[in-house]
């Protein structure tokens, strides 16, 4: 397990780190996605804001530790997500009945996830594999 | 479950769509919809009468007889409806070119974002339409044959399938599509729209740069512009932002999408006169950002500073992007 835990945190740190090395490099001219999201045209960030509402939840964490996920680790791993992925997985979220299938669906979510990025399964094509 | 949706499961053509054929096409949308299905329960609201609707302006028949066929017999039903989809809009696509592009040997295959994203990466705007039987019909009738994804099995044991549908005919009550190994599959609408319905009824087209489906809202347009610009060569991007400000001429989105694309191109003047109309129509810092940049590079640091001085005075979070466009502008022509 302590192995696991070590190969994820390098994992989501590599990714952090990638994203900050994104943004900090500042383009002349504002990319055409940017323009649009600043401007409201696109969705703005709510994809992220929502999963976060999602987390914040007490039933939905206790369920995340309740199965050997730290919830920390999966609200780092949505952050990892491009806006557009976060907002598609909060609409198939939201589109659920309210209750425990919020817990459910997340979990199922993350089981995936995390397997693909341990290299076991592939369901997720923005994961890029550790092995 | 209700009887009206076992019944959608037997598919006419006399082809078993048991355990022989099961098309995992897209098994993370399947896993994520199983689900919900599984704990709807009653909730599902059947979609309202499609059918019944007078269809204005409708043909009543519509055979799109040239579209290629890709006869598939395993898993490959995405692979050969994109191929399918492409060849007919011009762009003469292989499905064995496309497998390792849009297939997931893993899990037998292939995900909705990644049909999209294969469209684009051969040239293609990718652009999903409202899920609709008429809006479906009607680009059928302007000459577009329409991808869609078919659950042919059951809710909650889901047979995931891709399709293209090629003609209809209303008075018999008949949709037609390329699926599978099937060239002329003849369906009757009701259960076509049965399976349908369990994908949420998606549905889209690929168009060559330059056209656009006739039914798609400016939201899906633009979010398809923008994503073809990504990976497009410059010209065919601008030529397919042209082709959205025709129909939708005060898009902000897709005026800044047009001066990205020509700068790109190396076409200033073109991307400086873009940048100008989103900027004076919409009072968006990034569109006087941008400007600024060009008019710099034109050799006009005078109204490059005016236009970032507009900028820097709505700039909000693009704050940081102006101060630095300033600086470059001062380190051309110095502040007087």
């Amino acid at each position: 397990m302590k192995r696991i835990q070590r190969l994820l945190a390098i994992v989501l740190s590599a990714s952090v780190l990638n994203a900050t090395a994104l943004h900090t490099a500042h383009a002349a001219l504002v990319p055409t996605e940017e323009a649009a999201r600043l401007a409201g045209v696109t969705q703005a960030e709510s994809g992220h804001a929502r999963l976060s509402a999602a987390f914040a939840r007490e039933d939905v964490r206790a369920e995340l530790l309740r199965q050997g996920v730290d919830p920390a680790l999966a609200q780092a791993r949505i952050a990892a997500l491009t806006d557009a992925e976060a907002t598609r997985l909060a609409d198939q979220i939201d589109s659920a009945p309210a209750g425990g299938i919020i817990g459910a669906i997340l979990l199922v979510f993350f089981v995936l996830l995390f397997t693909d990025i341990l290299g076991l399964t592939k369901v997720f094509p923005f994961t890029r594999s550790i092995r | 479950m209700p009887t009206g949706t076992l019944a959608a499961a037997a598919v006419p053509g006399g082809r078993p769509l048991g355990p022989t054929r099961r098309s995992r096409c897209a098994p993370l949308f399947a896993l994520v919809l199983l689900l919900a299905a599984l704990l709807a329960g009653g909730c599902a609201t059947p979609s309202p009468g499609l059918l019944a609707q007078p269809n204005a302006g409708l043909p009543s028949r519509v055979e799109l007889a040239d579209t290629p066929f890709f006869p598939d017999d395993s898993h490959f039903c995405g692979p050969a409806a994109l191929a399918t989809s492409l060849s007919a809009a011009g762009l003469p696509t292989r499905p064995e070119e496309l497998v390792g592009q849009v297939f997931l040997p893993g899990r037998e295959g292939s995900l909705q974002i990644e049909m999209l994203a294969g469209a684009r990466r051969n040239g293609a705007v990718a652009t999903l339409i409202p899920g609709t039987l008429e809006a479906l019909l009607r680009e059928v009738a302007a000459g577009h044959p329409v991808i869609v994804l078919q659950n042919l099995g059951l809710s909650w044991a889901p047979s995931w399938h891709y399709a293209v549908v090629v003609g209809y005919d209303l008075e018999a009550g008949e949709i037609l599509l390329r699926s599978g190994p099937m060239k002329r599959q003849v369906l009757g609408l009701r259960t076509f729209e049965h399976t349908w319905k369990r994908s949420a009824h998606w549905a889209f087209v690929t168009l060559p740069p330059g056209r656009l489906p006739l039914t798609v809202s400016a939201a899906d347009a633009t979010e398809a512009l923008i994503a073809f610009e990504r990976s497009a060569p410059p010209r065919s991007a601008a030529l397919a932002y042209r082709s959205g400000l025709q129909r939708w001429p005060h898009s902000y989105a897709l005026e800044m999408g047009l001066g990205n694309a020509l700068y790109a191109a190396g076409d200033l003047p073109g991307a400086e006169a873009a940048f100008g109309r989103a900027a004076d129509t919409h009072d968006q810092a990034a569109a006087h950002n941008n400007r600024a940049r060009v008019l710099l590079e034109l050799g006009r640091p005078a109204q490059a500073r005016q236009a970032a001085e507009r900028g820097l005075a709505v700039a909000g979070p693009l704050r940081a992007t102006l101060l630095d466009t300033l600086r470059a502008i001062d380190t051309a022509m110095p502040a007087r």
